[in-house]
């Protein structure tokens, strides 16, 4: 297997009597592979308690309910960045399977433990973007493969991205290696609505959409406001406005609200004629055309999509740039009675933070981007600062596949701009725009996001302060397993066999 | 306006034929003044030096003494104490569209490429396209960028590339040398980069050709020529090696091919993004190649840069490569280049070298090190002063001083800022930074 060699740079040190004299756990195998995910046999015990409490965070006192099976690891005396309000100096991570059993200082190994120690290092979550197109619009940037816009009429929201991503795109190994452990892939931003939206994890052995998919995260829908769409449609039969956009908009949702009323009618319908039958006044045998169940609607699979959207079951992000645009959307929203979940690229965020705030809409944005087209010209670096400090969820998102390699310097950059102007924007809030919040955003922050009991063990692993320029991360673990390690080449696509030896 | 348009008729009616640099010891900004000395920084020349707790001592637009800790300082100068901060050169962007583009999306804001047609603009001159107002300007210049090399684009030899200092506003003078560059392209401009490679030489003997056989031309008594008149013209510098050529290559076929031109001519070449760069760094480096990379660039978005590795930087400068580093392609956000610069280092190149290719490399690269890219004397006083390590994603300049003024450190994005910051009800520090 792959990771088998690929894990065995890990330092793994015996952990040493400790200053209170906790058992000494001596073991010298190699951390592989195969002993975080495959070692069934590994003896599972119930951590011992230190003679002397540490503190730990009152997550890690639910320790004893982790009830996630398998090979335990435990990361030891690194900084953690929870995301969750608190940084530890020095820590311990117990991981237990594919989740995260515990968090707290100087807790205790359980027996049989492996310990990665991580003195000097900086944990943080798994980082997460809510706004990417790796896997649809890969690298090399080539037409055969160029697979992230519909763009053959204004609103198909039947088409989805998950139907289009290919897991060989080597910008998809160069996101991990950031410490991406989350992305959302979405279809591009030519369409008013553009389809749905699929929510991966940068596994590794990906062979199908299958593979990546993160199981039970919810779908999402791209639609977008602006330019993109009249500037792509306004010779091709519109919309060439905004009005246009709009009303394309309108359109599709009252399409759907109708749609959705034609299944509840059905519903009603067989759920009289099921009574019906139960009753005996339904004669199977003998029964007349009349009295036979009634024909569901015809199925409309960009209808249905609005529909799971109308029901909440699928999250709406919506590209938009300019304020005015965004209040309009959320006016838009009200009408329907649909939620958005987060804006996207809103470089104008930070002028209606309130209104963001108020409606629960998070903003993902850049730190920096400007001046590409004239919805851009406005942005400005307290963006994130200033939808953060108004007291709304802030997100840095990528949109790109450089980006998305050091998600942390561009939230970096942002938390810096802030905090000139007065902003206190701390360390753990700035963690949040790159974990916790994106993780809300595409409705996932009960599984990850933070470094917290219960959640994935999806953890990213840097030799510095993640919002330094110069720390990279050195070690990268999805649901417990080892899967980037900065001491060995990336293995490579298939599609870069062959043409580069391991870069990086 | 048409710009464009004004620009050509200047060139044909008044301008004097582009001269290839910054020649002379004065540039048609220069003023004198009364002293004004920069104390106790750490500076970091630009070339490899640091002078710790130094002087600056400047006179109108010029740094006219650079001196060690405790050297005198001339009475009556004006004193600013940097103890306990940093100063570096100001820093240049380079193959930039700024004040020539601003707005991408919108062409009627283009002011960068002359017309479709011919591929051979060598005539096109971007000097006169430049756009003092551009907001591109302020934006750039409150985080460190004081200087531009303005960089026209499409076509095979795309025109030439004006110097500017970012003095905002200055109609009159923010140009500080027009066509102190020659661009062009490889790759694939005109069907096969055999064939662009091909035209560029053919070009290039016409413009050797043209200048021994004027007369002949002027009688209609000549061969044909691979270009107009007036582009044949301004290739004559080139030619010469006193502008430099500056060509876009990311493959190494590209690459070597650019080194083997420069090695059998007086051709100065700079590569511009050099993907494949480390692979044929050897051959780089004796034919005197500089190369521009953008070090975060490591993807495969072309067979051209297969391999392109965050370490190329670093890999460059060991094998004796002059190497600049850019944001290629994105000239609103040139001033990212110092967090360019903190990968380049995080990736094996040395924190001094990474310094120098953003300031003395370029300099030298684009043929005006006389006047920029260093702090020494005689140098146009363009200095950045930091609280902290300029790389670092906390720093903002504390300062900017470009020809000798300290420059106000507000941006249109700084008046959007503190707009929106009181109407959320939060009052803009005193003496805020970008």
């Amino acid at each position: 297997m792959r990771l088998a060699t690929y894990g065995a740079a890990m330092r793994v040190a015996p952990s040493a009597t400790g200053a209170r004299g906790r058992p000494r756990w001596l073991r010298t195998i190699a951390l592989s592979l195969g002993l975080l995910t495959g070692c069934a046999s590994a003896p599972r015990t119930e951590p011992t308690r230190a003679r002397t409490p540490a503190p730990t965070s009152s997550a890690a006192k639910q320790t004893a309910h982790g009830d996630d099976a398998g090979p335990v690891l435990v990361l030891r005396g690194a900084r953690v960045m929870t995301a969750t309000g608190v940084i530890y100096d020095a820590a311990d991570v117990v991981i237990r399977g594919k989740s995260i059993a515990a968090v707290g200082v100087g807790l205790p190994v359980p027996t049989g433990a492996a310990v990665l120690e991580l003195k000097g290092r900086t944990i943080t979550p798994g980082l997460v973007d809510t706004h990417s197109h790796l896997g649809v619009y890969p690298a090399p940037s080539w037409e055969g493969n160029s697979d992230g816009n519909e763009a053959v009429a204004p609103t198909t929201a039947q088409v989805r991205a998950a139907d289009a991503y290919w897991p060989q795109d080597p910008q998809i190994d160069r996101a991990r290696a950031g410490g991406v452990t989350t992305m959302q892939i979405l279809p591009g931003s030519a369409n008013l609505i553009g389809g749905r939206a699929v929510t991966v994890k940068t596994y590794l052995d990906v062979r199908g959409i299958e593979d990546a998919r993160f199981r039970g995260a919810p779908e999402g829908l791209k639609m977008a406001c602006g330019e993109n769409p009249k500037r792509v449609y306004g010779e091709k039969g519109g919309p060439s406005t905004r009005m246009g956009n709009v009303a394309g908009y309108r359109t599709a949702f009252q399409k759907a609200r109708e749609y959705r009323r034609s299944w509840e009618s059905y519903r009603d319908k067989i759920a009289k004629w099921t009574t019906k039958r139960a009753a005996g006044t339904v004669d199977d045998e003998a029964r007349g055309k009349d009295d036979g169940p009634p024909d569901p609607p015809a199925r409309d699979l960009a209808a249905e999509t609005l529909a799971s959207v109308l029901e909440g079951d699928i999250l709406v992000h919506n590209h938009c740039y300019r304020a005015d645009e965004m209040l309009g959307m959320l006016a838009l929203a009200d009408e329907f009675g649909f939620q958005i979940r987060s804006f996207h690229h809103a470089v104008e965020a930070y002028k209606i933070a309130d209104h963001l705030a108020s409606a629960g809409v998070a903003a993902s944005v850049w730190a920096d981007w400007w001046g590409f087209k004239a919805e851009a010209l406005d942005g400005i670096r307290e963006n994130a600062a200033m939808v953060a400090a108004a007291g709304g969820r802030a997100i840095i998102h990528s949109d790109s596949a450089l980006g998305i390699q050091r998600l942390a310097q561009e939230a970096s950059k942002a938390m810096w701009a802030g905090r000139r102007v007065g902003l206190g924007i701390t360390d753990d809030e700035a963690l949040r725009w790159i974990t916790a919040n994106p993780a809300w955003a595409l409705g996932v922050e009960d599984r990850i996001g933070t470094i917290a009991p219960g959640k994935h063990a999806d953890l990213a692993i840097w030799d510095g302060d993640p919002f330094s320029v110069y720390s990279r991360v050195v070690h990268v673990f999805i649901e417990g397993r080892l899967v980037y390690d900065h001491a060995e080449p990336i293995p490579g696509t298939d599609f870069e066999l062959g043409y580069v030896e391991g870069s990086r | 306006m048409n710009l464009l348009g004004i620009g050509l008729w200047t060139l044909t009616a008044l301008a004097p034929p582009p001269t290839g640099g910054l020649t002379g010891s004065k540039l048609a900004f220069d003023r004198d003044g009364e002293p004004v000395v920069l104390v106790g920084g750490d500076i970091r020349t630009g070339v490899g030096t640091r002078i710790a707790g130094g002087i600056i001592e400047i006179r109108g637009s010029r740094i006219t003494r650079v001196a060690p800790a405790g050297a005198p300082i001339p009475a009556g100068a004006r004193r600013i104490d940097l103890a306990g901060k940093i100063v570096t050169p100001g820093l240049i962007a380079v193959d930039s569209a700024m004040g020539l583009v601003e707005i991408e999306a919108e062409i009627s804001t283009h002011d960068d490429s002359a017309s479709e047609g011919d591929s051979v603009r060598a005539a096109f001159d971007a000097a006169t396209a430049v756009n003092a107002d551009s907001a591109l300007l302020p934006v750039n210049a409150m985080e460190g960028i004081t200087s531009a090399a303005v960089t026209p684009q499409g076509g095979l030899i795309s025109g030439q590339v004006a110097w500017i200092d970012l003095v905002a506003g200055d109609h009159r003078d923010i140009v500080a040398g027009r066509g102190v560059a020659m661009r062009a392209h490889l790759g694939a401009v005109v069907g096969s980069r055999a064939l662009a490679l091909a035209q560029l030489r053919e070009v290039f003997d016409d413009a050797v050709f043209f200048r021994r056989n004027r007369g002949a031309y002027d009688r209609n008594q000549s061969r044909a020529l691979g270009a107009h008149r007036l582009d044949l013209e301004a290739l004559a510098p080139v030619v010469d090696g006193r502008m430099p050529l500056v060509v876009s290559a990311d493959r190494a076929s590209d690459l070597l091919a650019l080194a083997e031109l420069a090695a059998s001519s007086k051709l100065r070449v700079v590569a511009i993004g050099g993907a494949q760069a480390w692979k044929v760094a050897a051959s780089l480096a004796r034919a005197d190649v500089t190369v521009v990379v953008q070090p975060s660039q490591n993807l495969p978005s072309s067979l051209d840069e297969m391999g392109a590795r965050l370490d190329n930087a670093a890999l460059l400068v060991q094998a004796g490569v002059h190497v600049g580093i850019a944001v290629l392609g994105d000239a609103h956000n040139a001033r990212n280049v110092t967090q360019e610069a903190g990968i380049a280092v995080a990736n094996g190149m040395p924190a001094d070298a990474a310094l120098a290719a953003l300031t003395s490399e370029l300099a030298r690269a684009y043929g005006v090190d006389a006047h920029y890219g260093s702090i020494s004397a005689g140098k146009v006083a363009n200095l950045v002063v930091w609280d902290g390590d300029p790389f670092e994603l906390s720093q903002r300049p504390s300062q900017v001083w470009i020809r000798g003024r300290s420059i106000a450190l507000r941006s249109r994005q700084t008046e959007l800022r503190d707009r929106y910051l009181r109407r959320i009800g939060k009052r803009p520090r005193s003496g805020l930074r970008p």
